[in-house]
């Protein structure tokens, strides 16, 4: 598949939108990483990255929550981010995503979630000022204006993530051209490395549900799977 | 009683819910949603209070510090237009809205936190990262419509609640037993993330085969194990993915 600029935009546009939902405007979780992922990796092309990307990001960030003025890692741009550098790689290789891939980019994106919240509080930083010229066009008796500097807020929100996530895209599409240097005992151990990091995510999710007696729900859940697998596998000889 | 030129009619009040759907857009460490939640209430503001100056005190009264659960505020905006209908016609005394937002902000954000973001929203998300192998991408359009038929059900029903009850609407809550749902979403979110963890480790050996794959498999599930263990410790999960990535890539580069 040919993959240029065109594709490195709509990575960014994508990423502004399900930022600007996480935040602004309604925040019916299409900004979650099993969303956000799956969705850029269907408008790049390459569904099963995102789903798998997703999957994985889900449960690692599943049990962070924005609790009162806390603000957690941002997991839309780790997976919206994650998910375009990893289809942009994957893409200048001239196949599809690859487990090797989705470890090499889990790897080397994984600051993304902390750069997402260091830019949270920078555009936090243009909404205060929003709210104080608020405050004094309220006082001036400029109601309207006043009210609608709530929707001011928004677009650097959009402008930033834009850029971040297409930033990331490009850097991918970059990275993409030296995968063919890598040496083949390299790639073999990325892709075993991506189960691996899966666990560790399942592992975080587990605890981060909250649950009381939490190993013992995962155990069962893990036990029913195992279960299902093996009967399949049986059957299917 | 609220009379015609103090009673809002139902577009008006439609509007308002439309409008609290923005209630985070310049959420700013200061006032918090206080824009948002001026903005939210501005068409009902200009209904009822047609003098401008009247209209000039509501809107600061408005702009004060405010901060909860972005779906639970529902229930608040809500109860300000019952309130405000009440000032408006003369029967309540301005101070009764700036405390009913004051006394509700609180509980309303704990019980939202406890129930959205630390129950239904790991539950769905775990759930369907589980049923990924089966459902391919529609297991993410799968999380949106569960997540979302309880997030818009219960955030219309909070809407309609504090319109109706104003100050009452708490005992309407309390009788939802969020808290006791959300304790049985949080052991769905658990036994999901369990699931997901097996099939993981069970699709990766299969598709590596052989003995290789029986160890990546049982390799992933004891890391998977000992993972929870350390997570509990406080051994940062930034490090458990490095190692586990190290150890695994050592073993599949060398087997």
């Amino acid at each position: 598949m040919h993959v240029g600029w065109v594709h490195v935009a709509m990575a960014g546009a994508w990423g502004a939108l399900v930022s600007l939902e996480r935040r602004a405007f309604l925040q019916a979780m299409f900004s979650r990483p099993l969303v956000a992922a799956t969705g850029m990796g269907l408008l790049l092309g390459q569904t099963q990255t995102g789903l798998y990307l997703g999957m994985v990001l889900e449960l690692f960030y599943l049990g962070t929550a924005s609790l009162g003025a806390a603000l957690p890692e941002n997991d839309t741009l780790a997976a919206s981010g994650t998910t375009a550098a990893a289809v942009m790689m994957a893409s200048q290789t001239g196949g599809g995503g690859t487990p090797a891939i989705w470890s090499l980019a889990l790897l080397l994106f994984s600051g993304l979630g902390l750069l997402g919240r260091a830019a949270d509080r920078m555009v936090e930083g243009h909404a205060a000022a929003l709210s104080a010229h608020g405050l004094e066009l309220a006082e001036a008796g400029e109601l309207e204006r006043a009210v609608r500097q709530n929707l001011w807020g928004i677009w650097p929100y959009a402008l930033v993530y834009f850029l971040l996530n297409a930033a990331c895209a490009a850097l991918g599409l970059g990275l993409g051209t030296l995968l063919s240097h890598v040496p083949l005992v390299v790639l073999r151990g990325l892709a075993w490395a991506f189960p691996a990091m899966a666990s560790v995510a399942a592992a975080t999710a587990a605890r981060g549900s909250h649950a009381r007696n939490a190993a013992l729900w995962g155990l069962v859940g893990g036990a029913v799977m195992t279960g299902f697998t093996l009967v399949f596998a049986w059957v299917r000889g | 009683m609220i009379g015609p030129g103090t009673h809002l009619p139902r577009s008006v009040k439609l509007r308002v819910f439309l409008r609290s759907l923005l209630l985070q857009a310049s959420w700013n460490p200061k006032g918090m949603q206080n824009l948002g939640l001026v903005y939210a209430l501005f068409p009902a503001l200009q209904q009822l209070y047609p003098d401008p100056l009247a209209r000039r005190e509501a809107v600061q009264r408005h702009l004060t510090f405010f901060n909860t659960h972005p779906y639970v505020a529902a229930a608040i905006v809500g109860g300000v237009l019952y309130h405000e209908e009440r000032i408006a016609a003369g029967e309540e005394d301005p101070r009764r809205v700036t405390d009913f937002k004051s006394a509700l902000m609180g509980p309303l954000a704990a019980l939202g936190d406890g129930f959205f973001w630390l129950s239904l929203r790991p539950a769905a998300g775990a759930f369907c990262a589980a049923l990924v192998p089966w459902l391919g991408a529609w297991a993410a359009v799968l999380f949106l419509v569960l997540y979302n038929v309880v997030h818009l059900t219960l955030r219309a029903w909070l809407f309609r609640k504090g319109l109706q009850l104003g100050d009452r609407l708490v005992e309407a809550v309390a009788r939802a037993r969020l808290p006791t749902r959300g304790a049985r979403l949080r052991a769905v979110a658990a036994a999901s993330a369990g699931a997901a963890a097996a099939y993981l480790a069970f699709a990766f050996g299969a598709q590596q085969g052989g003995v290789g794959g029986w160890l990546l498999a049982g390799g992933c599930l004891a890391l998977g194990a000992l993972s929870y263990v350390l997570v509990a410790k406080k051994v940062p999960t930034a490090v458990l993915t490095g190692v586990a990535a190290l150890l695994a890539g050592c073993l599949g580069a060398f087997l």
